[in-house]
């Protein structure tokens, strides 16, 4: 049987399922109870750590080797954070008795080959051949977060504002600013309406997580637009309105992907 | 007069045409630059692994001459290689770079087909480490390959496409060479480790 890559064969692939939470058991290998204990430890680690472990059983990646498999889930879900590319994928097929640690690209240091495939030998396969699933698991994602945790990685993001999606954001907000700032002049005058409007975002930008430096760079810049805008008159202050035509924002309630990459690096094996 | 019409309209046509596709040139060349640079990477870290993979072997079976030159022949054919960017460009070079990494391919499957006979050499740690490492660069090799296929894919069809294709060709951008499996026919037979020549 010879191997070609996987778009020689006509036969069809394994879909790659939909990333929706840290741990995707297709097979019911593991009970409610041990995803959701297994789903909480992952996301506390997340919330720790930052970076991103994910565990994900299949029955089969057949046609696929279990690396062709892997290396789609992972460039399809985009674990780990985008700068920082510190995501692992834990893979079991478990007809195909077959294991696979993934290690994205920044964890590369953290978890070389040569340990994820002592993971996989000496901690996860051995649970897997007594049939404890759960345990093995468990014993792997143990191994592998207490790897992580010996890496210098820059502190998670707070839940509530990520910058990157707070861009999405800036139509809004300009808006907000024009809006507030003619009120506030309206009611305060030129100077202390613009004064007032400068506090209020700077206020705002402090309460959602940045420097102290950004927020007051924001009071000040603020002050100054709004103050050029009501010396210059009031006759701008109708076309706000329609320039704004609601941006895309995903609040951070949806979990997904941070936009880690991988180039392949980690170990497979069986049991 | 004549002379003059047609050398503005060649410079209009030069002018209407830079619009054309130059810029996308510009990043998808890049992109498979640095596709490139990703698998020589992967490569060199392979190459890097066999001489220890080499020494480790060499403590168990000695004996194992042939397989063993091989190995260290192959690896040192890939170091003497002139590997460059511009070998993107030249698809002789780059046959040649893939026909010296794909001998190495071989001569280190025999090295491992081999130590199978060898269970003290199996059983060594630094051997199944040395193996647990050649198969994660096995596997990155591939994952840069494919993406590399993928970033010249996009190239090609880009320098290929019409109008884009005549700005290509008034700057000199070519079609760069891409991944080929190199015989199809030796790859279809699965390798056979022969113990004839043994003495």
């Amino acid at each position: 049987m010879f191997l070609f890559s996987s778009h020689n064969l006509h036969a069809e692939l394994a879909p790659v399922p939909a990333l929706k939470s840290h741990v995707t058991d297709l097979t019911q290998t593991l009970t409610i109870e041990q995803q959701n204990q297994l789903e909480a430890k992952l996301a506390t680690f997340e919330q720790q750590k930052g970076s991103q472990i994910a565990v994900l059983i299949i029955s089969t990646t057949q046609p696929e080797a279990i690396e062709q498999y892997s290396i789609r889930v992972v460039d399809n879900w985009k674990l780990g954070r985008e700068k920082q590319d510190d995501g692992v994928l834990l893979l079991v097929a478990k007809s195909d008795r077959k294991i696979r640690i993934e290690v994205g690209r920044g964890l590369e240091g953290a978890i070389p080959d040569i340990y994820a495939k002592r993971i996989i030998s000496e901690v996860i396969s051995p649970k897997f051949k007594q049939g404890d699933f759960s345990g093995g698991i468990n014993a792997g994602v143990d191994k592998l977060t207490a790897l992580i945790d010996g890496e210098t990685l820059p502190p998670p993001q707070k839940q509530s504002t990520n910058f990157d999606g707070f861009l999405q954001l800036w139509p809004l907000v300009f808006f907000g600013v024009i809006a507030l700032g003619i009120f506030l002049r309206s009611v305060f005058g030129d100077f202390v309406g613009s004064g007032l409007n400068g506090t209020v975002f700077g206020g705002v930008a402090l309460l959602l997580g940045f420097t102290l430096g950004a927020a007051l760079l924001i009071v000040f810049v603020i002050f100054i637009i709004s103050l050029m805008m009501g010396l210059s008159g009031n006759s701008h202050g109708g076309n706000y309105g329609s320039g704004y035509s609601g941006g895309s924002y995903s609040g951070g309630s949806s979990w997904g992907g941070g936009g880690g990459t991988f180039s392949g690096g980690g170990a497979s094996g069986d049991w | 007069m004549k002379n003059l019409l047609s050398k503005v309209a060649a410079f209009l046509l030069v002018l209407s045409l830079t619009g054309c596709g130059y810029n996308t040139f510009q990043s998808l060349d890049e992109e498979a630059k640095a596709g490139w640079s990703e698998v020589l990477n992967q490569y060199q870290r392979r190459a890097d692994l066999v001489p220890n993979l080499v020494n480790v072997v060499k403590g168990y079976a000695e004996h194992e001459k042939e397989v063993l030159t091989s190995v260290a022949d192959a690896r040192s054919k890939v170091g003497s290689l002139q590997v460059t960017p511009e070998m993107l460009n030249d698809p002789d070079a780059f046959a040649k770079f893939q026909a010296a990494q794909g001998q190495l391919s071989s001569a280190l499957s025999r090295l491992l087909a081999v130590s199978e006979n060898y269970p003290n050499l199996k059983a060594d740690q630094g051997f199944r480490d040395l193996q647990a490492q050649l198969e994660g660069t096995e596997n990155r090799i591939t994952v840069a390959r494919n993406r590399y296929i993928e970033t010249v894919k996009n190239y090609n069809v880009a320098v290929r496409s019409f109008p884009n294709n005549l700005t290509a060709m008034m700057f000199g951008y070519k079609t760069k060479p891409s991944f080929t499996v190199e015989n199809e026919k030796a790859i279809s037979v699965a390798p056979t480790v022969s113990f004839d020549d043994k003495k």
